[in-house]
């Protein structure tokens, strides 16, 4: 079923419908990731990994990357193909609502940015910015699942 | 030098299969070859894009590789690649799709155990453990790579063929108040919610209430 | 010139238990075949996005008057929709919802259910609405309201157990549907008592 997820942030709780995300990204998947030549980079998961966040910045991470996302990433993903458009519409304004919750929390001070997530983040924009624009927003939107996995 | 170059056909449908995290290459060999055709490997981890040789599946004939210990930080994702020759011939490298472990794994189902008493039947549910270099080293169950695991477990009465279901988290599950002397046969299915990933239902373990104290 | 088809009117959304379809008079010309197309656009597009409106391609020049746009409207944000008119090389101006659309608007129905009594277990059917829904299904002992119980149930393709009931006792079961997604409920489903197998005087 369509599994909400509700993530603890410390005080942040906020309700995602991961399953939703995950099933859109599902279908399109290898679609995107074939429209990414590029082995040797990522976005997200090198130098530093994800997973290597700390508890306490968890909360600040995820919103500063729903932010990178919604800001910059999907408007740079438009296709030819209709139907990852339209995968990519769901997944953007699923985005749009999280971020929104993720931003009440933030601005009441329940997701407070430490100095690790601060730096990380700074890597994932170098990392991002390093590449052409339409390059770096469709291996973003690749590397979906690295972000979902991560969250969960 | 002066080896007479043309090109071999690709290796096709190169893909990973896997179970449990049992990660391995498959292909099939390039159309029209018969026997003969040999294969090497390489694979990368994706981000750091370095590719690297497979010793052990350099000038295989066989269509897999098992690349499980190559593959086995759930937390990257990876890339792996075939090159087939024959004859002083050879192949492109064919690539496989980006490959992440977490997501891309078949879950199998549980291990059932079922015990029983005159009016209930008690089951113990096993999740499979992730695949593991050697018997010596620590078993990882499924149930801490997916914390949101849960069971589906069905119980079929034999003599009245209906059927009922349970949704259950922990491992185990006592059911009270059954029939007498009478056949009940159990089957289980793994459930993740996110990432979407179910086991089949295993197969039926049937069991028979004993006779009324 | 040809005259400009009028556009598509009466533009408006059914949305039930989360399957949302959108509905349009039809624009008639005598003796014509006339067909429609339908875009989307979600608060994503329209505030990030240049306010770009996405076609469905299962909705493109089709001559019903009915498109299923379930599968885009697939977040909780405001949607816009429109319908264009088209006729050989005649097209309409395109004729948009009045107002928004937001999922969490759709109408939920208490579940069908059915509650079954097998010896001394309690058990329900619960009708399959989609993969949103779970179901909040509470269930007592007749007489013991108060003791009322609650299971959470997600896997719907079959017959639930819910409990052992004591010998010869009524027991009694309501069902609502919920979807997280929305985080909205249905009103409950009408109680349905059933009686336990044996009689009561097997537990004085």
């Amino acid at each position: 079923t369509a599994g909400n997820k509700i993530l603890h942030f410390g005080a942040c709780r906020v309700s995602m419908s991961m399953t939703e995300i995950r099933a859109g990204f599902t279908a399109i998947k290898a679609n995107i990731q074939a429209r990414d030549p590029i082995r040797s980079l990522s976005i997200l998961s090198h130098p530093h990994s994800l997973h290597k966040v700390n508890s306490s910045d968890r909360c600040c991470m995820t919103h500063h990357l729903f932010k990178f996302y919604v800001d910059k990433v999907f408007k740079h993903c438009k296709t030819e193909d209709s139907y990852v458009n339209r995968k990519i519409s769901s997944i953007a304004n699923s985005f749009l609502s999280m971020k929104r919750k993720l931003g009440q929390c933030h601005e009441q001070n329940q997701c407070v940015c430490g100095q690790e997530s601060t730096e990380k983040f700074k890597q994932i924009l170098a990392n991002y910015e390093g590449l052409n624009v339409t390059s770096a927003a469709m291996k973003s939107l690749g590397e979906l699942d690295i972000l979902l996995d991560w969250m969960e | 030098s002066g080896e007479l170059y043309c090109s071999l056909l690709n290796p096709r449908n190169v893909r990973f299969e896997s179970i449990n995290m049992k990660n391995v290459l498959h292909w099939s060999a390039p159309e029209g070859t018969g026997n003969g055709v040999l294969y090497k490997v390489k694979y990368s981890v994706y981000g750091v894009g370095k590719w690297i040789r497979k010793t052990e599946c350099r000038n295989i004939n066989r269509t897999w590789c098992d690349l499980s210990s190559e593959t086995s930080d759930h937390e990257e994702q990876y890339y792996a690649s075939v090159r087939a020759f024959l004859n002083g011939m050879f192949s492109d490298w064919v690539e496989t799709t980006r490959f992440n472990p977490l997501t891309d794994t078949k879950i199998d189902p549980p291990m059932v155990s079922v015990s029983s008493t005159d009016k209930s039947i008690s089951i113990v549910l096993t999740a499979p453990e992730k695949w593991k270099r050697s018997p010596e080293e620590e078993s990882i169950s499924l149930l801490q790579v997916y914390p949101g695991l849960q069971y589906n477990v069905s119980v079929l009465n034999k003599k009245t063929k209906k059927r009922w279901f349970f949704s259950i988290s922990n491992h185990t599950l006592v059911v009270p108040w059954l029939e007498p002397e009478t056949a009940y046969c159990v089957s289980a299915q793994i459930h993740v919610t996110t990432p979407i990933l179910d086991s089949g239902f295993s197969k039926e373990y049937c069991i028979a209430t004993l006779k009324d104290k | 010139e040809e005259a400009l088809l009028p556009a598509p009117q009466n533009i408006s959304i059914l949305s039930t238990n989360m399957k949302h379809i959108l509905t349009w008079s039809p624009v008639i010309i005598p003796g014509e075949t006339v067909r429609y197309s339908v875009e989307f656009q979600g608060e994503y597009e329209r505030v990030y996005a240049n306010e770009s409106w996405i076609p469905i391609s299962e909705c493109s020049l089709i001559t019903a008057m009915v498109c299923n746009i379930t599968e885009d409207i697939s977040a909780t944000v405001a949607y816009n929709l429109r319908v264009r008119a088209d006729l050989g090389a005649r097209r309409s101006e395109w004729g948009t919802l009045k107002g928004f659309f937001n999922r969490n608007s759709t109408s939920l129905t208490p579940p069908v259910m059915k509650v079954i009594a097998d010896g001394y277990h309690l058990l329900v059917e619960l009708e399959d609405v989609g993969p949103a829904f779970q179901f909040h299904v509470l269930y007592w002992k007749k007489g013991q309201e108060r003791r009322m119980q609650q299971k959470v149930v997600k896997e719907v393709s079959s017959v639930v157990h819910l409990d052992t009931m004591e010998a010869g006792a009524e027991y009694c079961v309501k069902a609502q549907s919920y979807v997280e997604a929305i985080n909205r409920s249905s009103s409950f489903s009408q109680t349905q008592c059933v009686r336990a197998q044996g009689d009561t005087s097997m537990w004085l």
